[in-house]
């Protein structure tokens, strides 16, 4: 490998892992999106799923694999118990309660020394290769990609557009709302675990509102008629800051101007006119 | 010290219920979740700070200024980002998105206008001395904040009671189509909730900024939240919800912060707002918005 | 196709560096300049570019210039990381300084040490900073340091026996600074009434003050950045908290912001640290008057750090004779400079060895002066 593209890869490794976890973190969110819940939780989730890997690794030395799954699981745990009331829920009541169990447990983790509190938690090894990553990213795409083409595709669609005549057909509609929720928040905790051990730090900060609402942008952005959507909205809102790095001063401005200008003008997202008929 | 402490609760619930009947007004309305909001605290905030300092109006008359002001730029914002999704019947969320990028882009032209430093309102402004009434001390900024709450929100509740577009107003919360078929102007209507709701939100930022003393372009932020949490635990739709959740809000976190422990001051109002969805989701007094599963 | 789309991007980025003259010495620095943390980066910029002009009217190792590459994390650590490599891979800098965050630092100082360079913390005062590893080198006084200081000056002017304590317990430097206070406090055997904790966002401080004020404390000590303390300091006067309770704070209190914010009501806070703007010596007045000149304001901690932090390397460059990384960590433990934060040295750990520079200040008329 020439040494400048060696230089590159490591310049801008993190950032290229990051758009990977980034994808996740989109598909995590597509997945209650597609059946038109706004549940917001997925930063508190990857919160819960970043801070149980940290303290595995770095305090008792579990294989990483392992790590991997715990971080899939303890989320959904969390989710379970949040779900049963949310789910009773529509549009942004959902999203606010989400976001406010975000904030609580944002602030426990601030007054949990064990974890670090406030000053975070780091010194964790960087375990999550490039391959990993992008490895996990496709598997979880393909996964997808299959459920839209079958018949669960057209399950979430018909719930999407109308709750009720869903149900009136037959489609147990509180089952599959609980397990995209569920699925939504593994994502999240695999996305989580995989960030803390690629940039060997994390902090309570992380996993709050902003978070939660990048995280939404990136659905948005790349619409959720299918699932490309997020992956491609998550690379370009993550890809934002660094290409606009030249720019710095207006940097923000610009990035927020775009995201204005793209809803504005597409408001089913990127790849909204791309809707299919499945099946 | 317990009646001291209430009466830090009514301060700070106060601000937080004037904050959150501006926020329901365009949330039980227009139904979005608007963003902007937090930009609107921050610009009343610095126009109040500059017809001070370097205009040299009296407080109320500077106050006054940029809470209209501010209610205008409301309008002209609000409108210009989301109408075009009005028309477009995009999804409810695509409002959230697009006044998130709104914030972000107007607090970095703000932050690049005025600047990282904060700043302060002159120091005479407001004399910082407390006056005693028999045991309780309270600040003249403290007064101040409780007594213009007190006259906005009368003056907001005649209008939506009394007066004919504050009905206008309710019908329009209520069902916008049979509104409209009643002769309604909608969009009419929605602009100038744009407005009054951008005004009340300057001046929750103005009190905020004096009570404080700093004004800097992110000082929104943690209102919005408190505002989701408002919402939520008084129930969508009626700004007397919105009012007495406020307040209640205020008196949670301050008895929190008094008697439990200040560590968790601001999650216990997210807590309540939590147990409240699992108990009884439409709120402490809104309407059902449960659907059966 | 792959390699194809790499070297695009890479073009692309690489056609956004500025131009560079032949044998300048390339140095790095990640700073948030933008975003809230704004108003501790651009200090730092600035004290360091004032203290470029100086250098290179000179240059280094036969006259050649130092030339400054400044990235910009906007508080984030995940930018801070992907800042800090691009600096060392993309720019090949033969030193770093920051990022300005403890944060930032843990995030990104690990990359400084891996890839050998330098890195210089001019800011950062948490604990374990210069842990992270050899390369790490720290400028700033840690409060370790600074807060005991404090301490025992208040409890030796006031005779202070119980204390309520105060920190920002959403902020890792509040916290670090909160549990050297703690620590320093206990030593003296001062009695603690009560910890309250707030958030940095936070504008309402009257519950916590309402209840210290019922404990009938001594002192109060506040632990936090300097916007959020001077409102907490404001509202105690507000609240009738009386000047007899003495109040005092740790690093993030140097500065003018908070005789500014609190007013009236800051009059005789303290506060320990290692520089401040009315220091008498001629090399701090001739740096505060170039500072004043050059950015039409006045400089606070960041920027005094930051200019005697260029210098610093400036010095170790030239005593390196080289550019060499390993010529050039060595050449900066043996730093001997005498520089507006008084005379400085580091330890064979990379923090500063000295503290005799550190002094306790009070508000006095609505600026800070030496304690009497």
């Amino acid at each position: 490998m020439p040494p400048w593209l060696d230089d590159f890869l490591y310049a801008y490794g993190s950032f290229i892992y990051g758009l990977g976890v980034n994808a996740i973190l989109g598909l995590s969110m597509y997945a209650v999106l597609a059946l038109g819940q706004l549940s917001l939780g997925q930063a508190a989730f990857m919160g819960i799923g970043a801070y149980t890997s940290a303290v595995l690794t770095v305090r008792f030395g579990v294989p990483f694999p392992l790590v991997l799954c715990a971080a899939m699981t303890t989320p959904m745990v969390a989710a379970a118990l949040i779900g049963v009331p949310t789910l009773r829920l529509t549009g942004v009541y959902l999203a606010m309660a989400t976001i406010g169990f975000g904030e609580v447990m944002r602030i426990l983790y601030i007054n949990t020394d064990y974890i670090g509190g406030a000053l975070g938690f780091s010194g964790i090894p960087q375990k999550a290769q490039g391959w990993i990553i992008y490895g996990l990213l496709a598997v979880i795409l393909l996964g997808f990609i299959s459920a839209t083409r079958s018949k669960l595709g057209r399950a979430f669609e018909a719930i999407r557009e109308d709750e009720d005549a869903a149900r009136a057909i037959g489609i147990h509609v509180a089952a599959y709302k609980f397990t995209t929720l569920l699925i939504s928040a593994a994502l999240a905790g695999l996305a989580g675990a995989l960030n803390a051990h690629f940039s060997s730090f994390i902090g309570p900060n992380e996993y709050g509102f902003d978070t939660a609402v990048t995280i939404l942008s990136f659905a948005i952005l790349g619409g959720v008629t299918t699932p490309l959507g997020p992956v491609l909205g998550a690379f370009v809102l993550s890809a934002l800051p660094e290409l606009l790095r030249p720019l710095h001063d207006f940097r923000l401005v610009f990035n927020g101007l775009i995201i204005v200008l793209v809803v504005i003008f597409l408001p089913r997202g990127i790849l909204g006119f791309r809707v299919r008929r499945v099946g | 010290m317990l009646a001291q402490q209430l009466l830090n609760a009514l301060v700070l619930g106060s601000v937080y219920a004037l904050f959150s009947m501006g926020f329901t007004l365009t949330f039980g309305v227009l139904r979005v979740i608007n963003l902007l909001y937090g930009f609107y605290v921050a610009a009343g905030a610095f126009l109040a700070l500059v017809l001070v300092r370097d205009v040299g109006l009296p407080l109320w008359a500077a106050g006054l200024s940029a809470a209209l002001a501010t209610g205008v730029i409301g309008m002209v914002c609000d409108t210009a980002v989301l109408t075009p999704l009005r028309r477009a019947k995009a999804p409810e969320l695509a409002s959230l998105i697009v006044t998130l990028g709104g914030v972000l882009l107007l607090n970095s032209v703000m932050f690049l206008v005025f600047g990282a430093e904060v700043r302060r309102f002159p120091v005479d402004v407001l004399s910082q001395a407390p006056i005693s009434l028999g045991t309780l001390q309270i600040g003249e900024v403290q007064l101040t904040i409780i007594i213009v709450v007190a006259i906005v929100v009368t003056a907001l509740f005649l209008f939506i009671e009394r007066t004919r577009l504050g009905i206008a107003v309710r019908a329009l919360a209520e069902n916008p189509d049979a509104a409209s078929l009643m002769g309604v102007n909608v969009e009419a209507m929605f602009i100038g909730i744009s407005f009054i709701a951008a005004t009340l939100t300057a001046i929750a930022g103005i009190l905020i900024g004096l009570n404080f003393n700093a004004v800097d372009p992110y000082m929104g932020e943690p209102l919005m939240l408190r505002a989701f949490a408002v919402i939520i635990i008084g129930g969508l739709g009626d700004i007397r919800n919105a009012l007495v959740a406020g307040l209640a809000l205020g008196f949670v976190e301050v008895m929190t912060a008094g008697y439990l422990s200040s560590n968790f001051k601001d999650a216990a109002g997210f807590a309540v707002m939590v147990v409240t969805l699992w108990l009884r989701p439409s709120g402490l007094f809104g309407h059902s918005v449960v659907r059966r599963a | 196709m792959k390699r194809a789309v790499l070297f695009a991007l890479a073009a692309a980025f690489g056609f956004a560096q500025p131009a560079l003259a032949q044998d300048a010495i390339k140095v790095g620095a990640v700073e948030g300049l933008s975003g809230p943390i704004a108003k501790y980066g651009v200090p730092i910029r600035h004290g360091i570019e004032l203290a470029l002009d100086q250098v290179n009217a000179k240059g280094v190792i036969g006259g050649r210039k130092i030339q400054m590459i400044f990235e910009d994390s906007a508080g984030q650590k995940e930018q801070a990381l992907t800042a800090m490599k691009k600096l060392l891979a993309v720019d090949h800098v033969v030193a770093v300084f920051g990022p300005t965050l403890s944060n930032e630092m843990f995030a990104a100082g690990p990359a400084a040490v891996e890839r050998q360079i330098p890195d210089i913390g001019t800011s950062t005062t948490a604990n374990g900073i210069t842990d992270i590893g050899d390369w790490i080198f720290r400028t700033s006084l840690p409060e370790a340091d600074v807060v005991p200081v404090t301490v025992a000056t208040v409890k030796k002017k006031y005779g202070v026996k119980k204390v309520a304590l105060m920190y920002a317990n959403d902020d890792a430097f509040s916290k670090s600074g909160f549990d050297v206070m703690k620590a320093a406090v206990e030593k003296q055997g001062i009695e603690i009434a009560t910890i309250e904790t707030f958030s940095t966002k936070d504008t309402d401080f009257a519950a916590q003050l309402t209840k210290i004020k019922g404990l009938n404390v001594d002192a109060i000590g506040i632990s936090a950045l300097a916007e959020a303390g001077a409102g907490v300091v404001l509202q105690a006067r507000q609240l009738g908290i009386p000047p007899s309770v003495v109040m005092f704070g740790g690093n993030g209190f140097n500065s003018p912001k908070v005789a500014e914010i609190a007013g009236k009501a800051a009059e005789g806070f303290m506060v320990g640290t290692p520089w401040f703007i009315g220091k008498k010596d001629p090399l701090n007045q001739q740096f505060v008057a170039a500072y004043k000149q050059k950015y039409n304001e006045d400089p606070d901690q960041f920027a005094a750090q930051a200019y005697d932090s260029l210098f610093i390397l400036a010095e170790a460059l030239d005593r390196a004779g080289s550019t060499d990384n390993t010529k050039l960590h060595d050449a900066l433990l043996k730093t001997d400079h005498k520089g507006v934060l008084g005379p400085f040295r580091f330890t064979p750990h990379r923090d500063p060895a000295l503290v005799e520079g550190v002094v306790v200040l009070a508000v006095k008329n609505g600026k800070f002066d030496t304690l009497e």
